[in-house]
């Protein structure tokens, strides 16, 4: 069996060598032209006057082109692929993020004004400084939480308000009620800051059109390529047969890299224009600044206990950013991932929320690893751990009285989602232990008595992955079917290539696709090679976000593999004259089970496409497809806890341990699974001390604009890690697994904030808004001083 | 463009080229030298993708003009494996989960080796503080640390039997 081994990757060796192939390293017969942007300056204006007429003129230059061109070649909009729904069915306020500014408004810093293409790379950029733009300066607002204030700019007057819709979810009643009776209400304002995924490749794109057939390409930094091409016939209206999407090794997606970016469809139109293939490559400025932005939510939350510190309700009032336009996938937050998950791990009876998403002058808001359910764990656990510390119980002893227990699963939440399985008693039991909690809590007390400030935070949750069901998630507004796809080719002589409609940007599929199809097909993984990242040669695929890919691609995987031997087995039966439940596969070989008569998978394999000598009813060849549909979402679960200590005399924050117990259900390769939670983790903590995409208040200028201003963390910042797990299967899919991308990401902003909150709570400091720099800390305890006195 | 001669070794083979004065050592070594294992993440030298060894000292190839490499010897991410097989740190990174998605790993190897080069048995503390000049979103750097540990005491293993 290779599931469940921790099998060195077979994808390593080419990144290893230098021989990685990235869409800055394709090359091509013809020579390839650079495109460069013309970007606001702005986060509001009026563009009044584009002249090309000079850089046009300059050398090497190919084209120029601007949103008059674009409107007057017919072109249009990356239209939503996850749009907002308002559930009260009033019209949600949608404005799709422009390719190129076609309407003479500037919404945001950064927006495309021009695009140049030249021959090469410093021509396109001396020729873009050459576009003279003349803007009228508009009062722009970048701040979530004044988004609907009454003097607040409009981002689009056209609506007359910023307001882009409301949802609303839960038991409002029951939730009232709960607060009013409570022993114990603990209120909270949690803003959940605006960070990027700033993947280490920056978005890149390559476009070509072969005049004579017809036929375009794409090579693109993208974690979805038959959805990128599905949203072409909307921006270049490019029919779905003419376009070929390949995206080949991408280096780091984490949901960034979902979208038909501005970028990406304007290079293929200055490809078609200048009938050369075209490449941008961002730099990493322009990534910070246009790749899409992240959580940002304002949250008053309210949470009622009864005097034993059981929660009786919650309540949230939340305001959740878009930007300036509707990305293409933000309704899977608003609309999907946010409120489904604002039970965590507890066993709440009543919860209501209310959202309401609003327009700001900023880049637009899209999911990144995570993607709302960072936000839903934070918000609930900060309220959590500062009603264990007001009520005066230990927090870990609230959290276990509240979790759910293992009996109650299937467990319905009172938001309406049923999590299948799951044991979170287990799993803050295993973690207790991991931690010696028992002794952390001893140690800050003796140091607290020595003047120093230790921190023990705690986060408990479940996470929705593995989108679908198709019908589910069309139900919570996804116009793509969330399902995926793999077809198993077996060749003549045996060996078998995969084609799977998922992507790997560093998820390993290589490896654990072919461990899943090993098993299934009974053969040597060397046997097997991975196709992925090309709309010509896989058939279709949904792609790689959401913790989705193992149980619905690897899925599909594992049913075409069953198929192919169902076949095989037919096949195989008429070749050696027994009936095909007779024969076990493993090694490689048929054998007639309790004999030792044997045929090779290979000959079998041959015989399939070159004999003659088959059933009357089998066909030729052995190949099978599997569009795999799972029968629900699938629920992983975690709880982390970490030690932090704070300096009093610099505020700094000093992540001392942190340790994770994981419930992912079934897994594949445990080494690539600590993987992906390592990942997570240093992004999640990133967001909780570092992280922050800034504005300037008054002129909407984005501050955050290279890895000096926008700081992810280093090797330095960051501990090595505790991980442990305890498994439940998941019910949804045969395989029993759950998805593993998104827990580190989930859950550690929380857990970190509970901590530095913990060290600080006998100061008076309630609350510090992430990312929390020693500023902030400094600030939180001055203010408590003042407060005191 | 009034080009301007320089000569150098890249992986143990002579260059001589004439480049427009602009160029970043790492676009000549990608788009002259057809070398695209080094990268480019940042522009502004805090990434440490583009990493390469320069006279045998990590340098960042972003933050270089090619004319300034007269004489140099520069080696990359595609001159360090023997005939053999990869070098010991490559084989590391692979035996440790050292990369995921495989764009910070070229510099991060580059780095491991001379982290290696420099230090006797280095200690997570020390691994850690030595890629303060280098990113990575996707490992969480636990098993990039775990990686250049195993691949220094493999490294001075091999020197040892060599």
């Amino acid at each position: 069996m290779y599931v469940g081994q921790a099998i060195r990757r077979r994808e390593d060796e080419r990144f290893l060598r230098g021989r990685g192939r990235f869409v800055e390293d394709i090359t091509l017969d013809q020579p390839i032209a650079h495109a460069a942007f013309v970007r606001s300056p702005h986060a509001h204006a009026a563009v009044t006057r584009v002249d090309t007429a000079q850089a046009a003129a300059m050398p090497g230059v190919l084209a120029v082109l601007t949103g008059a061109d674009w409107t007057a070649a017919g072109h249009g909009e990356a239209e939503g692929v996850w749009p907002v729904k308002d559930m009260s069915g009033a019209e949600s306020r949608t404005a799709y993020r422009p390719l190129i500014c076609v309407d003479g408004v500037i919404r945001c810093v950064g927006e495309i004004v021009a695009m140049v293409v030249a021959e090469d790379r410093h021509q396109a950029l001396d020729a873009a400084e050459a576009v003279e733009v003349t803007y009228e300066e508009k009062p722009a607002n970048t701040v979530t939480a004044r988004a609907l204030d009454p003097d607040t700019p409009l981002v689009h007057p056209g609506f007359g308000t910023n307001e882009v819709m409301v949802t609303e979810h839960g038991l409002k009643a029951e939730t009232e009620a709960a607060l009013a009776n409570a022993h114990h209400v603990t209120e909270v304002v949690v803003p959940t800051n605006r960070v990027t995924a700033a993947s280490m490749e920056p978005r890149a794109y390559l476009g070509h059109y072969d005049r004579v057939n017809d036929r375009y390409t794409v090579w693109t930094t993208n974690q979805a390529p038959h959805i990128v091409r599905r949203y072409f016939t909307k921006s270049l209206h490019i029919p779905e047969h003419k376009l070929r999407v390949i995206a080949p090794d991408v280096g780091g997606g984490f949901g960034m890299k979902l979208y038909h970016y501005p970028e990406e469809g304007l290079v293929l139109w200055g490809a078609i224009v200048c009938d050369r293939p075209v490449r941008w490559v961002g730099t990493r400025s322009e990534c910070l600044l246009g790749d899409t932005h992240a959580r940002d939510h304002y949250t008053v939350g309210r949470m009622g206990f009864d005097e034993n510190g059981k929660i009786l309700g919650v309540k949230f009032e939340t305001l959740a950013a878009f930007g300036a336009y509707e990305s293409q996938w933000q309704a899977s937050i608003t609309n999907a991932y946010h409120f489904t998950m604002l039970s965590c791990a507890y066993d709440i009876p009543a919860i209501h929320t209310t959202v309401r998403a609003v327009y700001t002058n900023a880049t637009p808001v899209d999911a990144y690893r995570g993607a709302g359910r960072p936000e839903a764990v934070y918000q609930v656990e900060r309220m959590i751990e500062n009603g264990a510390q007001e009520m005066g119980i230990d927090p870990l002893e609230l959290r276990a009285r509240n979790l759910i227990p293992p009996e109650k699963f299937p467990y319905q939440t009172a938001l309406g989602i049923s999590y299948d399985s799951g044991d979170p008693p287990a799993l803050m039991e295993k973690t207790k232990a991991l931690a010696d909690y028992d002794a952390l809590r001893d140690e800050q007390a003796k140091l607290r008595a020595e003047g120093q400030w230790m921190g023990i935070g705690i986060s408990a949750f479940f996470d929705m992955a593995g989108a679908g069901p198709v019908k589910m998630m069309n139900d919570l507004g996804a116009k793509v079917g969330c399902y995926d796809v793999a077809s198993v080719r077996v060749h003549p002589d045996g060996r078998i290539t995969v084609f799977a409609g998922s992507h790997s940007h560093g998820q390993g599929h290589e490896t654990t696709w072919s461990q899943i199809a090993a098993d299934r097909l009974g053969c040597d993984i060397d046997h097997i090679d991975l196709v992925e990242g090309d709309t010509d040669r896989v058939p279709m695929g949904i792609g790689t976000w959401g913790s989705r890919s193992l149980s619905t691609a690897g899925m599909a995987v594992y049913t075409a593999a069953d198929r192919v031997v169902a076949k095989a087995k037919r096949l195989a039966a008429h070749m050696m004259e027994c009936a095909p439940e007779d024969l076990d596969l493993a090694d490689g070989e048929f054998t007639v089970k309790g004999t030792d008569r044997k045929l090779s998978f290979a000959a079998v394999a041959n015989a399939s496409y070159h004999s003659g000598d088959r059933p009357p009813d089998l066909e030729i060849g052995l190949e099978e497809t599997s569009f795999f549909d799972p029968a629900d979402c699938t629920y992983p679960s975690a709880i982390h806890l970490c030690v932090v200590m704070v300096d009093p005399e610099t505020c700094a924050v000093t992540l001392r341990n942190y340790w994770a117990v994981d419930d992912v259900g079934t897994v594949i390769n445990p080494m690539v699974l600590h993987g992906q939670v390592h990942g997570g983790l240093v992004q999640g903590i990133g967001q909780a001390l570092m992280e922050e995409c800034a504005y300037d208040a008054e002129s909407g200028q984005y501050l955050s604009g290279t890895f000096m201003d926008y700081a992810i963390p280093h090797a330095e910042d960051v501990p090595s890690f505790g991980l442990d797990a305890h498994f439940t299967r998941a019910l949804g899919n045969p395989l029993g697994a759950k998805g593993a991308g998104e827990s580190g990401t989930i859950g550690a902003p929380a857990c970190i904030c509970n901590g530095v909150t913990d060290a600080l709570w006998h100061l008076g400091v309630r609350q510090i808004t992430q990312p929390m720099t020693p500023r902030k800390i400094w600030r939180a305890i001055e203010d408590a001083k003042r407060a005191s006195h | 463009m009034d080009g301007v001669s320089v000569n150098f070794t890249v992986n143990g083979r002579e260059v001589t080229a004439t480049v427009d004065p602009r160029t970043l050592l790492v676009h000549f070594l990608r788009e002259h030298l057809k070398l695209t294992g080094t990268h480019i993440g940042c522009d502004t030298s805090q990434c440490g993708a583009c990493t390469v060894h320069l006279d045998g000292k990590p340098a960042k190839s972003c933050a270089l003009l090619a004319v300034q490499l007269e004489g140099a010897e520069v080696t990359t991410i595609e001159g360090i494996a023997g005939p053999d097989g990869m070098h010991p740190m490559q084989a590391a990174f692979k035996e440790h989960h050292g990369l995921q998605c495989g764009f910070c790993t070229p510099g991060m190897v580059m780095m491991g080796i001379d982290i290696a080069n420099r230090h006797e048995a280095p200690d997570e503390a020390t691994i850690r503080s030595e890629l303060e000049g280098n990113l990575c979103r996707c490992t969480g750097y636990h098993n990039i640390v775990a990686s250049i540990a195993a691949g220094a005491s493999a490294s001075r293993r091999r020197e040892a039997s060599g």
